[in-house]
């Protein structure tokens, strides 16, 4: 018994060695196809790696936007700017709120944000966050943290990605790279927002569905939402435009209105704004710069008409 | 509980520390043990069900120990008859009363009158046939005087719920598992180490085969009528190895878990996709139910015994009762229907005794005469898991009329296209190890048995990192759970 129990120890051992190095050769040169679950994309849309770091220029700011590419595609910081606010667009792709608390806990302090704008939508509320955790995981440091969203995510993809991070970070592979401004048709603008050049969406009927959230992640929402009033920051909770035929897909948008409204002050754009699919939109999800002024516009409007409010 | 789970990750070593470390030293202590482990095991799924089985447990263990004493003919057979109709009619009710019911009630519709029934929402319980079955071999041959009854309440309710094999077999006789929990289990190294090899084999089996064919044939045959006959043949390949990579994964694991308990299981796989006919496909595929039904039910009915028409009769009744052991759906009817049909003709001519030995024994690669009778056989087994895997079947049909067509000369093509080449890449490793290892219990058991220490865990260390590279997010239920 003595020996079984020291083999299987050492064999433990033996084999954690084994997948790490595995785990990084394998991520290095096998092609794409032969590695289902390792996914790390340093520098992948969305421009996650020029936001981190663009983020050391920004502290004490007005506003600090987080949400999904519906946020880092929909505000932008220059409007903002040109309006008198001094705002950071936080948002990556499909961010879910176990991603928002990951990068509130690394940021939030440095930030120091007088008010938080977190953009919500049924279907980032409704994943297991695994895709979005891999753009974070290779576009920003890997920490405790980024463990954390590990263990909450609890997939193999997850952690193979981010075992394979840690290694490139403790190597410094990724020291070297930096991220074009331009890449196909966006482009990174300082503060986080990304411009793609202008286009028009041509509406197509979208299949009816349900939204059912994930409990997980609204556990994670509500812990955002108590960090941040225990830290005295506002919070909004924003429905960024959606084009109609998207929008009334979800049969069940009431329901997460009155769900969002909740938690803290919510504001549904789909219901407060009208904009035509094909002239304010790129895509099925993504205003395009026409929506994108609108939008901006809208908000600025809201803010300036709450008093006192964070300017 | 699933064996590919961080549950069972956890719940075994507890097991395995508490029986060789706390339990050690009694006997009953251990038996004791692994009754309270298998109903914590069960139990995780829904714990209202362990009351079935305790219920199967104590009914057969009184009947049992009547049997002991009962001499008169009449007597016996009526307490055989109580246990048979009362574990039978658990099984009925849970897995079948719905079917029938439906059918009753069709069949009627069709001679224009109409009844109505209600059908029950009834949750299958896991394993109910497993279990029964296993249960059921124990009256029998104590009934037939094969075995003696058993007095320990504690051995024989680890017994039936013997929790490395409980949910999906190997289904044990009796006369094998029975006097094990009779007898002090020294731990023994090798076997222990042994069983470790096999589990992680199983591992790899389920989770790296059959979890990733499953996506592919789950999409073309929920999909099925979107594709081409070549996808279609594909898809059903894609299922043909699911299958295999799902429920030997789970007997590997089932064996290997034992076996690090001291208990020997009996072996449910053997290499069937290298056989040369169908009666040697059934001879090496879910082996524990195949002898089963020979020695309950194909010996009693007379065998092969008899004139033509008995033994027609018997086959037919042999394979039909097997297809509908899986489930109560016409689909488990005509999958057994047609694998009595491929077995008739080896019947009729004698054949069905031949190939008794290993296909290419000692040799490297087979004779162009085995290659070609295993695809012959290879590919019967393909097109019957198609009645198998299908819906129902109007599926089936059309699933197979789809591959009649021309459209089977196309290229196939599907979603992810592309991604599946892995998993292909994945199968035809896989086949080859299966085929360097076929005159083994299972094929990675000799490998590295003379290499160096480093290079033999280089070995296994490999097949962990490829089941941690190739396991699909989603962990998924055994496919033979639902039996």
């Amino acid at each position: 018994m003595r020996k079984f129990a020291i083999n299987i120890f050492s064999f433990t051992l033996f084999a954690m060695v084994f997948y790490i190095i595995a785990l990084f050769l394998w991520g290095s040169f096998a092609p794409n196809v032969l590695k289902p679950n390792i996914n790390y994309r340093i520098g992948s849309w969305g421009h996650m790696h020029s936001r981190i770091a663009n983020i050391k220029n920004y502290h004490n700011v007005d506003i600090l936007f987080l949400g999904s590419s519906h946020a880092y595609r929909g505000f932008d910081t220059r409007i903002f700017s040109d309006s008198g606010y001094r705002t950071f667009n936080l948002g990556s792709s499909a961010q879910t709120p176990i991603q928002t608390k990951v990068l509130l806990d690394r940021y939030l302090n440095a930030l120091n944000p007088k008010m938080v704008i977190y953009e919500v939508y049924p279907y980032t509320l409704s994943i297991d966050g695994v895709e979005s955790s891999l753009d974070i995981i290779s576009n920003d440091k890997n920490d405790i943290h980024s463990l954390k969203m590990a263990l909450k995510i609890n997939n193999i993809k997850t952690y193979n990605t981010f075992l394979y991070g840690l290694m490139c970070d403790f190597i410094g592979l990724n020291k070297t790279y930096t991220e074009p401004i331009s890449k196909g048709t966006d482009r990174y603008i300082a503060g986080g927002f990304v411009e793609r050049k202008m286009r028009h969406y041509i509406p197509t009927q979208l299949k009816k569905k349900e939204i059912t959230l994930n409990q997980i992640q609204i556990k994670n929402l509500a812990e955002i939402v108590n960090m941040l009033k225990e830290r005295n920051i506002e919070l909004m909770l924003t429905y960024a435009p959606l084009p109609k035929a998207n929008y009334y897909r979800y049969t069940n948008n009431n329901y997460f209105d009155s769900l969002m409204g909740t938690y803290a002050t919510y504001i549904n754009f789909n219901k407060i704004m009208n904009l035509d699919d094909s002239l304010y939109f790129f895509d099925a999800d993504h205003l395009n710069q026409n929506g994108v002024k609108k939008f901006n516009a809208k908000l600025i409007e809201l803010l300036k008409n709450v008093p006192n409010k964070n300017k | 509980m699933l064996f590919n789970s961080i549950d069972f990750a956890i719940f075994l070593p507890i097991v395995f520390i508490l029986y060789w470390f706390a339990a050690n030293r009694n006997l009953k202590l251990q038996n004791l043990l692994i009754v309270i482990a298998s109903y914590v095991f069960y139990g995780w799924w829904d714990w209202r069900f362990l009351s079935l089985i305790v219920f199967s447990t104590l009914v057969d263990y009184a009947v049992g120990l009547k049997l002991k004493t009962a001499e008169n003919k009449t007597h016996r057979k009526a307490l055989l008859w109580t246990s048979i109709s009362i574990n039978l009619g658990l099984l009925g009710f849970f897995k079948y009363f719905n079917f029938f019911v439906d059918n009753f009630t069709a069949a009627f519709s069709l001679f224009g009158t109409e009844i109505k029934t209600n059908s029950l929402d009834i949750i299958l319980p896991v394993g109910i046939s497993f279990y029964t079955f296993q249960t059921l071999s124990y009256t029998i041959d104590v009934y037939r005087r094969k075995l003696e009854p058993t007095k320990d309440i504690i051995a024989f309710a680890a017994f039936v719920s013997f929790f490395p094999q409980l949910v999906a077999g190997p289904i044990e006789r009796a006369t094998n598992l029975l006097p094990q929990f009779y007898k002090k289990r020294p731990f023994n190294y090798a076997k222990a180490a042994d069983g470790m090899r096999q589990i992680l084999w199983g591992l790899f089996k389920k989770i790296v085969i059959a979890d990733n064919c499953a996506h592919y044939a789950n999409l073309i045959f929920n999909n099925s009528a979107d594709y081409a006959g070549s996808t279609l043949v594909l898809g059903a390949l894609f299922f043909t190895f699911q299958i295999y990579g799902d429920f030997s994964g789970y007997s590997d694991i089932a064996i290997g878990t034992a076996r690090l308990f001291g208990f020997e299981l009996m072996r449910n796989f053997n290499f069937p996709y290298f056989s040369r006919n169908i009666a040697e496909f059934w001879r090496r595929w879910h082996i524990s139910l195949s002898t089963w039904f020979r020695d309950y039910l194909y010996i009693p009915l007379g065998g092969g015994r008899g004139g033509t028409l008995q033994k027609v009769r018997n086959v037919f009744i042999i394979f039909i009762v097997s297809g509908l052991w899986h489930g109560a759906n016409w689909t488990f009817i005509a999958w057994g229907t047609l694998n009595a049909c491929f077995f008739l003709p080896l019947l009729l001519t004698n054949n069905n005794r031949s190939n008794l030995d290993t296909v290419a024994k000692g040799k490297t690669f087979p004779s162009v005469r085995e290659v070609a009778s295993m695809f012959l056989t290879f590919g019967l087994t393909v097109f019957g898991w198609i009645f198998f895997r299908a819906n129902n079947i109007e599926h089936a049909t059309s699933y197979i009329s789809e591959i009649l067509s021309p459209s089977t000369f196309t290229t196939p093509e599907f979603e992810g296209m592309g991604r599946a080449l892995s998993t292909i890449l994945l199968v035809i490793l896989f086949v080859a190890l299966e085929w360097r290892g076929r005159e083994r219990q299972y094929a990675i058991a000799d490998i590295g048995s003379a290499w160096y220490r480093p290079v033999r865990w280089s070995f296994y260390a490999l097949i962990v990192f490829s089941i941690g590279m190739y396991m699909p997010s989603v962990e998924s239920p055994f496919i033979y759970f639902q039996f």
